[in-house]
């Protein structure tokens, strides 16, 4: 066996610009109560304080339930905290805007829509001529590996596919910020891996910033700069961590990196720990 | 190729219609009662039928009535159940209002806007309206409320208006369901139709099936019947056609049971 592009790695590693870190996305001491239908109030997140620097790529890792979609949306506009603010380059946010683009764990596309049609729908909104935005739509959808599946509606591809059309219709209308929750959850490990590797050669091409959901703790450690573990009842932030790994990554490469394994092993026993101390009394 | 199935499925309601008429047939020749004549009678007084000016007149008239009430019906009733969706507020103001008409049959109502509105055009077509209205509000209501959240944030996300949203999103969105509202309402048009021109007994094709019946001319009471019946049938299936064209896009659904295309 070569082990031979581990250490290439550190030969390729690319100059990081040390430009100085510029908040992007402000969220200050945000809490959300909802109306549970027992009339209960139920507690989703509770204080989250978190700053994301422009074009970081920032994960959100915590267990099932601990409000990382609740989190995204509020960033996103959709759902109003209950307290506290978010804040995107200082303003705050009000309402659901082109600058941040959601990709849902739900797909969302629209059915009656064809692939072309979904990833066009953006641009044309935003006054993009039809030729011009056809032409980029088309691209953006050779880029996510489905060419050939331009007329195609939503109910004749796999969830793969419909995953990777909900990417493409939200880069399509080039948001400033990508929220993706859990964009590759429902994917295959090849498909999975695939579209990890295009989803960083996108972002290191263009340095959008990414605020990325997953409960998969080496998805967290390959793709981002940053690691939001959150815990369960009540949501909240257990720690941060920063991944100190080169760039560009190479999946081969970064598996067989010890510090890239160090922080795996570490983050998942924070993550036992975190269940222990989360499990119901 | 044309396989045996779809041939089948094809041939099927012809074989019911042919099926109908023998036992129509045969029930007329055991029973032999006046009122009662053979089905080859009937279909033969058809002709006559459809052969005189008057009587194409009158049942022209109450298509165009149809027509009318159910395209007015259909252009207030849609954007009214899609809001009613989408918006608490409207949905609580008109939800008791439609409670309180729903159950009413239309045709009751019939004696009061006569009194109000006369026997002519207006009022028929005003009863085609309500009975074809229901329907379509409660499944555009339907349709508009099962829209997924997360469509119009990622709607909202691209920059569309709450205006834009709603007639962008969830009325396509909405539209299988629509159709299907629409589809009960074409039938209910037609019945709310004859029914309108039997109370009001001025004109339509209601007014000379009744009056034949008033004369004791069987054959042409019962032709009639199979005239309007064939009518229903045929608007069924052209709208049929037209729905499936519409929403190619959506999940395949099982055929409704009373589609004859
Ligand atoms: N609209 C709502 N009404 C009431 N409770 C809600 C609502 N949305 C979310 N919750 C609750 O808030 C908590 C967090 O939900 P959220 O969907 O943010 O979790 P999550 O971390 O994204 O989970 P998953 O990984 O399973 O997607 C859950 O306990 C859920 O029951
Ligand atoms: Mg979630």
């Amino acid at each position: 066996m070569k082990v031979v592009p581990s250490r290439l790695s550190e030969w390729v590693r690319p100059v990081t610009l040390q430009q100085p870190a510029c908040a992007i996305i402000e969220i200050e001491r945000v809490s959300q109560v909802f109306q549970t239908s027992a009339r209960k109030d139920h507690l989703a997140l509770s204080d989250i304080s978190l700053t994301i620097d422009e074009g970081a790529f920032v994960s959100i890792l915590g267990p099932s339930g601990c409000g990382k979609s609740t989190l995204l949306y509020i960033v996103g506009g959709f759902v109003n905290p209950s307290s506290g603010a978010a804040k995107m380059k200082g303003q705050a946010i009000t309402g659901p805007g082109p600058d941040r683009g959601p990709v849902f764990q739900e797909f969302a596309l629209f059915p009656w829509k064809t692939v072309l049609g979904n990833v066009m729908y953006g641009p044309r909104q935003q006054g993009v001529r039809t030729n011009e935005a056809e032409a980029q739509s088309r691209a953006l959808i050779e880029m996510v590996g489905l060419k050939g599946y331009e007329n195609f509606y939503p109910k004749e591809l796999s969830g793969g596919m419909k995953q990777r059309v909900a990417l493409a219709r939200t880069l399509a209308y080039h948001p400033e910020v990508l929220l993706m929750d859990e964009p590759f959850g429902a994917l295959d490990a090849h498909t999975r891996t695939r579209l990890q590797n295009d989803l960083l050669n996108i972002w290191e091409r263009d340095r959008k910033t990414v605020l990325f959901v997953t409960h998969s703790v080496d998805e967290a450690v390959f793709l981002s700069d940053k690691v939001v573990m959150m815990s369960k009842s009540p949501g909240r932030i257990r720690q941060v961590i920063d991944i100190d790994l080169p760039r560009p990554r190479r999946r081969n490469e970064l598996l067989l990196d010890p510090r890239y394994q160090k922080y795996v092993v570490d983050i998942e026993r924070m993550f036992d720990e975190s269940d222990e101390a989360g499990s119901p009394s | 190729m044309i396989s045996s199935t779809t041939m089948a499925k094809r041939a099927a309601p012809a074989l019911a219609c042919i099926g109908l008429l023998a036992v129509w047939q045969v029930a007329s020749l055991v029973l032999k009662s006046d009122s009662f004549p053979t089905a080859i009678e009937a279909i033969r007084a058809i002709p006559d039928i459809l052969g005189d000016r008057e009587s194409l007149i009158n049942i022209l008239a109450s298509l165009r009535r149809m027509a009318i009430g159910f395209s007015i019906a259909v252009l207030v009733s849609m954007p009214l159940g899609l809001l009613m969706g989408r918006s608490r507020a409207v949905a609580a103001f008109f939800n008791p209002l439609l409670m309180v008409i729903y159950p009413v049959p239309k045709a009751a109502l019939m004696p009061i806007i006569m009194l109000w509105l006369g026997v002519g055009d207006i009022t028929k077509t005003l009863v085609i309206f309500l009975g074809v209205s229901l329907p379509v509000i409660y499944h555009s209501f339907e349709g508009a409320k099962a829209v997924e959240e997360k469509m119009l944030w990622s709607g909202a996300a691209m920059g569309l208006s709450p205006l834009q949203r709603l007639v962008r999103i969830v009325l396509p969105a909405a539209l299988p369901e629509i159709l299907t509202g629409c589809r009960t309402g074409l039938v209910l048009a037609l019945i709310t139709m004859i029914t309108s021109e039997m109370i009001a007994r001025q004109s339509g094709a209601g007014n000379i099936l009744f009056n034949a019946l008033d004369m004791g001319q069987y054959d042409t009471v019962y032709a009639m019947i199979i005239i309007v019946g064939a009518m229903g049938i045929c608007l069924d299936a052209v709208f049929e056609r037209v729905r499936a064209r519409l929403v190619r896009w959506s999940e395949p659904q099982f055929d409704l049971p009373l589609s004859f295309s």
